[in-house]
């Protein structure tokens, strides 16, 4: 079996067991032995929200710094248009791509021209798919681990197109291949990353192969080097960057919630954020609803990638400044279109292989597998349905099912056994 | 002949739009756990959905049972209601009595039945004007479609 690749790490010493992370886990991939959460690997679709819950900083981002880069003779920064909302208002985004120099890339890629590609190249696909509907966005990684691990059937509508980021990685090794006369395997082209999970997806792409990135860094690590230098920027006047990295509106829609600005009327769209509203829709699609909408664009993160898990500011606050930004641009600028004119005909966006189903183990023949079926629906009989997680599992529910696959013990719980209550008792009272 | 591996009874209230579709989401899950391939899965859900929609749009009340057997899932959806008068317009696609409110929500666009049949291996209907609607509907598990 495939060994997942994931963006975060529990630090035991520092996990207080205190199952905040393995509530908030939308796949309930979570357990909590030995006063110690514990993730399950093929379960987990890297949302984050155990990051976010925990309180205590024990689960952390593996992240890379900017120095670990340093083997490479030409570093290019991929930066997610999200960056753009996450400073102060005077600071322009020419000043941002200025302060990303300041802080060691060697140049900042002009990103907007593969998000306007990205654009164009969807709603060609949309045009020409002749299979069921809605085709579903491939942007956000969340959702198509979501897909795999709880839709497999949806996989067939996820859209067989790279993502943006994905196609200016490939860009930028071409470009500064050329321009440099040095090898592709000597340029990184880092995504300067608003999630974590976007990192995971260019450690380990879901569609298999390599990504066309060589890694990315949090906006967070590099945030207060980069404000440092582009407030500097603003104020003497003078920027190093030679573009305006956002000059057109259809750049700020990517990140924003609301369904990309640039995309032709006769196309029925339809966008949908957070997980929980993700899975809803996921399970409308299911049932044969929605057919009638062309393209589905689904983020992970309440409100978009603005509110992606690697952000500094307050997701409204950003959205408002990226709006601000966008109130006097044109929808789309001459120098981007002229650019991708240019590209547009000669690459190639589609994926070569779809992303596969995550696949669970199926041990026995059906006759077995519902006998353990109603085991478990036997064992959840007799708990207490309060799903009060004092057993290590999320719920009820769950904990029934591990006791039939042999990862718990009806013991686990504190209704059933004194002596799980005198093993919490030692595990958590002794740390007051 | 094959053999009943599992049954399940759902009872389905008229004009219950908050709870419709829970109990395909339901069996949804329960084939998922059981490792039923997923096109298969696919299909049985459309067929509950659609049915359960239309217990709760026409009829008084009804039940849906569900029957999985080592070859394939069984749906039976037996409704105490106004009964359907022509069966062969009622399988036409676009062929609908919904009302302006229940196409509002999404639905009544006459692509119910004609939906369960094209999903369904095996499809019978039957009904008696002011009596009730019976639709069974078969699945193969081997997944040929």
């Amino acid at each position: 079996m495939t060994e997942y690749a994931h963006g975060f790490l529990i630090r035991e010493d520092d996990c207080a067991g205190c199952m905040a992370c393995m509530r908030a886990c939308p796949t309930d991939a979570i357990r909590v032995r030995e006063g110690k959460a514990r993730a399950i690997n093929e379960l987990c679709i890297d949302c984050g929200a155990c990051l976010t819950t925990c309180s205590q900083g024990a689960i952390l981002p593996t992240s890379r710094t900017l120095d670990e880069f340093g083997d490479y003779a030409f570093k290019v920064a991929v930066p997610s248009p999200v960056l753009f909302g996450q400073f102060p208002l005077e600071v322009r985004p020419e000043h941002i791509a200025h302060g990303l120099l300041a802080v060691g890339f060697d140049a900042v890629w002009d990103f907007g021209v593969d998000l306007r590609l990205s654009t164009l190249a969807i709603a060609d696909y949309v045009d020409k798919w002749s299979g069921p509907r809605p085709v579903i966005s491939i942007t956000c990684p969340v959702v198509v681990r979501l897909l795999q691990v709880s839709y497999p059937k949806l996989l067939e509508q996820l859209i067989r197109m790279k993502p943006p980021r994905e196609i200016a990685g490939s860009a930028v090794k071409r470009h500064y291949s050329l321009e440099l006369g040095l090898p592709e395997e000597q340029i990184a082209a880092i995504y300067v990353a608003a999630c974590q999970a976007k990192t995971v997806s260019i450690e380990q792409p879901a569609e298999g192969g390599r990504s066309a990135l060589d890694g990315s860094v949090g906006i967070p690590q590099i945030y207060n080097s980069v404000l440092a230098a582009a407030r500097d920027a603003a104020k003497q006047g003078e920027v190093r960057a030679d573009f305006d990295p956002v000059r057109s509106a259809s750049m700020v829609s990517w990140s924003t919630p609301r369904p990309l600005a640039d995309l032709p009327r006769h196309h029925r769209y339809m966008s949908v954020t957070g997980l929980p509203n993700v899975i809803q829709v996921f399970d409308d699609v299911e049932k044969g609803r929605l057919k009638n909408i062309d393209y589905l664009e689904c983020s992970a993160c309440w409100a978009g990638c603005g509110n992606g898990n690697l952000t500094v500011d307050n997701v409204y606050l950003s959205q408002a400044k990226l709006q601000s930004l966008a109130k006097d641009l044109p929808s789309t600028d001459p120098i981007t279109e002229a650019e991708v004119a240019r590209r547009y005909p000669n690459e190639d966006f589609s994926i070569e292989h779809a992303p596969e189903p995550r696949t669970t183990v199926v041990v026995g023949d059906l006759r077995e597998r519902v006998r353990r079926m109603q085991e478990a629906g036997r064992i959840e009989s007799l708990l207490p349905g309060l799903d009060c997680g004092l057993c290590g599992a999320p719920s009820c529910r769950v904990m029934a099912h591990d006791v039939t696959s042999g990862h718990a013990s009806k013991g686990d719980c504190v209704f059933l056994s004194k002596r799980r209550i005198d093993e919490l008792r030692r595990l958590y009272l002794r740390k007051t | 002949m094959s053999e009943e591996l599992l049954s399940r009874s759902f009872t389905l209230h008229s004009h219950d739009f908050d709870r419709a579709g829970e109990i395909s989401t339901e069996i949804k899950a329960m084939l998922k756990e059981l490792g039923i391939d997923s096109q298969v899965i696919r299909r049985v859900v459309v067929v509950c959905f659609e049915a359960e929609m239309n217990v709760v749009m026409y009829a008084d009340e009804g039940t849906l049972t569900f029957v999985l057997t080592d070859e394939d899932v069984g749906i039976e959806i037996a409704d105490r209601g106004p009964g359907i008068g022509d069966l062969d317009r009622a399988l036409e696609e676009g062929w609908s009595t919904a009302t302006d409110e229940m196409r509002e929500m999404g639905f009544g666009f006459g692509m119910g039945l004609p939906n369960i049949r094209r999903n369904s291996d095996s499809f019978d209907l039957r009904s008696e004007v002011g009596v009730g609607t019976t639709v069974t509907s078969r699945i193969r598990l081997d997944g040929l479609d």
